[in-house]
C-alpha cells in the first residue's frame, strides 16, 4: 500500500485528481490518498504540504503551480508529480531534481491556428491578461510571437482584478477577437469580461472550458483528466524506484476544442462545421 | 432530536458526509437547483435515484433541493421533475418558489416540504401559511437570533433548521437582486456572481470616508458562519437541524467539517452538563478555515464584527463590478394612436414618500399611489393622520390609494402592523400592499381591503400568481429580476392582474447590517450607533466608478440601490398587452420629479407621445434586466 498525498489549490482542478487516481488504479497500484485543498487560498499551501509530509506520504501529487512549488520547497525529499503547471522550469520546480509531471501548456501556435479556424475574418486580437501572473505573462508573450503576421495585437494588461471593471473603456478600440491566456484572475472574474465583451460585440476566445460554458465563444484547452492520468504513469515509475529528476516533463499533446453555440448566435456567427465535428463539447 | 445536515455537490461528497456521520444530506439535481455555476457538480436523475438508495441503506436522510425561482417556460419540465422525485422518494424537498406549494398540492405529492432559506422566512405568520401547505420545516433567515427561533418554534411547532457553518449572504437571502439584474444571472436561480464580495468605497454627503476611518475596501464581505463553539445554545434553543453550507465544496472539506460537528454533538448529547468544546478539534477547524469566523445573527446583530474589510482571506471572486446597462439607447415607445379601449389600458401606479409627491403623482395622471412602509432617512414614516389625509386626497382626485407595509416584517414590524391595519378598515383606502407571506397572512386576517403583493414575492411564474390569489391577493407585482420577455409570458398566463415596475431606483440588496454605523459609528461596539445615519446621504462606490446609494429605513435596515434608476420609457410595447399596471418607484424622488416622470409615462400609456430623450434624471438611468432576453 502506497501512501500518496494530494495537494490541491482549488477543487476546480479536481478533474486532474480523478484522472490521476484512475490511472493509478488501472496500473494496478495499491494506494491510499490523503487529499488537502487550499480551497483557492494559495497562502495555505505550504502548511498543507508540511502536513502531508508530516503524515509520511511517499509521493505528493500537486495540482497547480503554487501547489507544486509548496511541495517542492518542502525540506524533505518527497518526490512530487505535478499538473497542470504551465511552465515547470520557469517556476523553478525542476532544479531540486525531485519533481516531474505534465505541463498544461497548449502551444501558442495551436491556439493561434484554432482562432484562425474559428474566426477566419479576424485581423486584430486583444490579449487580456493579469500582468503579475507569471503564467499569464508567459502565455501572452508566446501568443504574441505565434500571432506575428497573423494578428495585429492589442495588449490589455490588468494589474488587479478590479481593473476589469473598466474593460469597456479599453474595448472601445473593438478588436476582432479578445484572447484570454490562462490565468486565474481573468478566468475567475470572467462574468465581467463577458459582460463588456457582449456589449461591445467582441467574441472571446478563452483558455478555460469553464469560461466557454459561461459565454466565451471557444477555447482550445488541455484536458485536466488526461493530464492527471498521464501523471499516474510517472508516479507509478517513481513508486517503483525511478528517480523523479530523470523523468522528463510531459505536455498536453492533444488539447480539446470547446465551443459555445449560444455565444455564436448572439454574435451573429456560425460555428465552423469542422470545429463542431471535433469539439469535445458545444455548450448551449 | 438533533440532526446534522451536510451538503453534497458530488457523489464523493455524499459518501464523505455519510461516512463522517451526517444524519442527513442535502443535494440538488441538475435542474431547478441553486449552485448551478459548475457543470460537474450536482446529480443527474440516475445519480439522484442512487443517492436515495445509498442514504437509505446507510440510515441517513436525503433532502433534494428544488430551490430556484421557476420561469413560466420551465413549468412543464418542473412537473415532470416533481413526478420523478415523488417516484424515487427522498425524505424531503427543500423549496423556494411558492409555485412548488401549489404544484405539490395539485399533483397530490406526499413528499415532505422544507422551506429553503431563499424563502426569507422571518415571522410566525409566514410559518403558519407554510404549514398549511404541508411544510414541516423551515430553514430560517440568518438574520434571526436563536431566541426568536425558539419563540416561533414554541408558538407553531415548526421544525427549526439553521445554518451552523459556512459561507453566508450579507443581504437578506432571496431578496438580493444585484447579480440577477446586472448580469442577468440570478442569485435566486443559483447563479450568484457575488457583488457583495467586490471592493467598495463609501461616501457620506458625497465625501469619501477619511482614509484613517476606512477599515478596508471589502465593506460587504461577510465572514463565514461558525457556531461550533455554541452547539449547546443551539441545541437548547430547539434547533433540530444543524446545517452545514457548501454544495460546491470538496468531499474532503465536507467530510472533515461534518466529522468535527458530529463528534462535538455526540459528546454534548452524551453528557450535556459535562460538555466542553474540544480544544484540539476547535484548533483544527479554525486553522483550516477559509475566511475568519462569525456567529452572524445567532446572538444578535453582529455589526461590523462580522465583516472582514481586508479581503485577505477571500478564497476567490466570481466577478468584478461593471457599469450598469444604460437607458441611453433610443427606444421605440408604444405605437401611438387609438389602439385598444381606454378601459383595457394598464393602470399607472407610483410609490411616493410624502404628501407633496402624492399630490404631484395624482396631478399628473397616476391612477394608483402607494404610501407607507419603509421611510428612508431623513424622511419620517407615514402617520395614520397623513394616511387618512392621503385617502381623502385620493377620493377627491378619483384615484386609488394603497397602503404598503415593510418589505421585511420581523417580530417588531409584525407587532406594529395590527393597529394600522385595523385603522385602515375605517379610512378605507383602496388596498393594502404586502411584501412577504407573513405580512400577507396578517393583512388577510385583519382587513377586508383588497390585497396587493409587492415585488419581493419574487413572482416568476403564473402558478405563483395562482398561489398568491389563493392567499387573497388581487394584484401582484412581477419579480424585478424577470426580463420583458419573461414578464410578458407570465402576464399572458396569470390568473391575477400583474404589475410591472418600469421606472425608478431599485434595491439591489436589503440587509440588517448597517454601513453608516459600521463605518461612522462605533462600529463593533453594541448600542453605540449614535444615530449617525440621520442625514441619510450615503453611497457605496464600486470599481467601475458607479455609485450605489445606501438608504437607511426606520428599522435600521440598509437598502443598497442600483447605480442606475430603471427607466423603461419607450420599452413598454412587449408588455402592454397583458400587464395590468405599470409602476414608478418614486419614493426617492422629490415632488417635482415625481410629477415629471408620471406625466411622461401617462403620455406614453395614453399613446399621445413616444418618449423622447428623457430629460428628467436626477440620477443616471438604465434598463436593468431588460437588457437580457431571459434571466438565467
Amino acid at each position: 500500500m502506497h501512501d500518496i498525498g494530494i495537494l490541491q489549490l482549488t477543487q476546480h482542478l479536481d478533474d486532474a485528481v480523478r484522472g490521476f487516481k484512475a490511472g493509478l488504479a488501472e496500473g494496478g497500484a495499491d494506494a491510499a490518498f490523503t487529499y488537502r485543498s487550499a480551497d483557492g487560498n494559495a497562502a495555505l499551501l505550504p502548511a498543507l504540504a508540511a502536513e502531508l509530509a508530516g503524515r509520511g506520504v511517499e509521493l505528493i501529487f500537486a495540482c497547480s503551480t503554487p501547489a507544486a512549488k509548496a511541495a517542492v520547497e518542502l525540506a524533505s525529499p518527497i518526490p512530487v508529480v505535478f499538473t497542470p503547471v504551465f511552465d515547470p522550469a520557469g517556476a523553478g520546480l525542476l532544479a531540486a531534481g525531485k519533481a516531474t509531471g505534465m505541463a498544461g501548456m497548449v502551444p501558442a501556435e495551436a491556439k493561434v491556428a484554432f482562432m484562425r479556424r474559428l474566426l477566419p475574418g479576424a485581423r486584430t486580437a486583444g490579449v487580456l491578461y493579469h500582468d503579475s501572473d507569471a503564467n499569464a505573462v508567459l502565455e501572452a508573450e508566446n501568443f504574441r510571437a505565434a500571432a506575428a503576421g497573423t494578428y495585429e495585437i492589442i495588449n490589455f494588461a490588468v494589474s488587479r482584478s478590479d481593473h476589469l471593471s473598466t474593460l469597456d473603456e479599453r474595448l472601445a478600440v473593438r478588436p476582432d477577437v479578445l484572447f484570454l491566456p490562462i490565468g486565474r484572475v481573468v478566468e475567475e472574474n470572467f462574468a465581467t469580461v463577458a459582460y463588456y465583451a457582449e456589449l461591445a460585440g467582441v467574441p472571446v476566445v478563452a483558455s478555460s472550458p469553464a469560461n466557454v460554458a459561461a459565454g466565451a465563444l471557444g477555447a482550445l484547452a488541455a484536458d485536466h483528466y488526461k493530464l492527471g492520468y498521464a501523471c499516474a504513469g510517472q508516479a507509478a515509475r517513481i513508486l517503483a524506484g525511478a528517480d523523479p529528476g530523470s523523468l522528463p516533463v510531459g505536455r498536453a499533446d492533444e488539447p480539446d476544442v470547446f465551443l459555445n453555440a449560444a455565444a455564436a448566435r448572439s454574435l451573429g456567427l456560425v460555428l465552423p462545421a469542422d470545429l463542431v465535428a471535433i469539439a469535445r463539447e458545444v455548450y448551449e | 432530536m438533533v440532526e446534522l445536515l451536510a451538503p453534497a455537490g458530488t457523489w464523493d461528497a455524499l459518501e464523505a458526509a455519510v461516512n463522517a456521520g451526517a444524519d442527513a444530506v442535502y443535494l440538488g439535481g441538475k435542474r431547478f437547483n441553486m449552485r448551478l455555476h459548475r457543470r460537474d457538480a450536482n446529480f443527474d436523475d440516475a445519480a439522484l435515484a442512487r443517492a436515495v438508495a445509498f442514504t437509505r441503506d446507510r440510515g441517513a436522510r436525503l433532502y433534494v433541493t428544488v430551490n430556484n425561482l421557476v420561469s413560466e417556460a420551465e413549468l412543464p419540465a418542473l412537473r415532470d421533475y416533481l413526478a420523478f422525485l415523488q417516484e424515487i422518494g427522498p425524505d424531503a424537498l427543500i423549496i423556494q418558489d411558492p409555485c412548488l406549494l401549489e404544484l405539490v398540492r395539485e399533483m397530490g405529492l406526499t413528499l415532505p416540504l422544507h422551506a429553503s432559506v431563499m424563502m426569507n422566512t422571518h415571522n410566525e405568520a409566514a410559518v403558519r401559511t407554510l404549514q398549511a401547505y404541508g411544510v414541516t420545516r423551515v430553514v430560517f433567515n440568518r438574520e434571526m437570533t436563536l431566541s426568536e427561533l425558539t419563540l416561533i418554534r414554541e408558538r407553531t411547532g415548526i421544525e427549526l433548521e439553521y445554518f451552523v457553518h459556512g459561507d453566508m449572504c450579507v443581504a437578506h437571502s432571496g431578496q438580493c437582486l444585484h447579480s440577477g439584474v446586472v448580469f442577468g444571472q440570478s442569485s435566486n436561480r443559483g447563479r450568484c456572481l457575488k457583488p457583495c464580495r467586490w471592493p467598495y468605497g463609501f461616501t457620506a454627503a458625497g465625501k469619501p470616508l477619511a482614509a484613517e476611518r476606512d477599515p478596508g475596501p471589502y465593506k460587504l464581505a461577510l465572514k463565514d458562519m461558525c457556531l461550533y463553539l455554541h452547539l449547546p445554545q443551539l441545541i437548547q434553543a430547539g434547533v433540530v437541524s444543524f446545517k452545514i453550507e457548501g454544495r460546491m465544496r470538496t468531499a474532503d472539506f465536507v467530510g472533515r467539517i461534518t466529522g468535527l460537528y458530529r463528534r462535538a454533538i455526540d459528546r454534548y448529547l452524551a453528557d450535556p452538563a459535562g460538555y466542553a468544546a474540544d480544544e484540539a478539534e476547535w484548533r483544527e477547524l479554525h486553522a483550516g478555515r477559509a475566511r475568519d469566523f462569525t456567529t452572524c445573527y445567532a446572538f444578535g446583530n453582529p455589526g461590523a464584527g462580522a465583516v472582514d474589510f481586508s479581503g485577505a482571506r477571500e478564497p476567490r471572486f466570481f466577478s468584478q463590478a461593471v457599469k450598469e446597462a444604460s437607458a441611453a439607447v433610443p427606444a421605440a415607445g408604444l405605437p401611438s394612436g387609438g389602439e385598444g379601449s381606454p378601459a383595457s389600458r394598464p393602470l399607472l401606479s407610483v410609490r411616493v414618500a410624502d404628501m407633496e409627491s402624492l399630490a404631484a403623482a395624482y396631478g399628473n395622471g397616476a391612477d394608483v399611489a402607494y404610501v407607507g412602509g419603509e421611510a428612508f432617512k431623513p424622511a419620517k414614516p407615514w402617520t395614520l393622520a397623513e394616511i387618512a389625509a392621503a385617502a381623502r386626497l385620493a377620493e377627491e382626485r378619483g384615484a386609488a390609494l394603497v397602503v404598503t407595509t415593510p418589505r421585511i416584517t420581523a417580530a417588531r414590524e409584525c407587532g406594529e402592523l395590527a393597529a394600522p391595519l385595523r385603522s385602515l378598515e375605517e379610512m378605507r383606502p383602496h388596498g393594502v400592499m404586502v411584501s412577504n407571506p407573513g405580512a400577507l397572512r396578517l393583512a388577510a386576517e385583519l382587513t377586508t381591503l383588497p390585497l396587493y403583493a409587492d415585488f419581493s414575492f419574487n413572482l416568476f411564474n403564473s402558478l405563483t400568481a395562482r398561489w398568491l390569489q389563493n392567499q387573497g391577493v388581487s394584484r401582484a407585482t412581477v419579480a424585478l429580476e424577470a426580463t420583458g420577455t419573461q414578464a410578458a409570458a407570465m402576464a399572458a398566463a396569470s390568473p391575477l392582474p400583474l404589475e410591472v415596475v418600469v421606472h425608478g431606483p431599485l434595491e439591489a440588496m436589503v440587509m440588517d447590517y448597517c454601513l453608516p454605523r459600521a463605518l461612522l459609528g462605533n462600529g463593533t461596539q453594541p448600542g453605540l450607533c449614535r444615530d449617525v445615519c440621520r442625514g441619510g446621504d450615503f453611497a457605496l462606490t464600486d470599481s467601475a466608478g458607479e455609485s450605489h446609494a445606501v438608504k437607511v429605513d426606520q428599522y435600521c435596515r440598509n437598502h443598497i440601490l442600483f447605480a442606475r434608476d430603471l427607466c423603461l420609457a419607450g420599452r413598454l410595447a412587449p408588455l402592454a398587452a397583458g400587464v395590468g399596471a405599470f409602476r414608478i418607484e418614486g419614493q426617492h424622488y422629490g415632488p417635482g420629479h415625481v410629477g415629471e416622470v408620471v406625466a411622461a409615462y401617462r403620455r406614453e400609456l395614453d399613446r399621445a407621445a413616444v418618449p423622447e430623450a428623457l430629460p428628467f434624471a436626477p440620477r443616471p438611468m438604465g434598463i436593468g434586466v431588460f437588457r437580457y432576453e431571459a434571466s438565467r
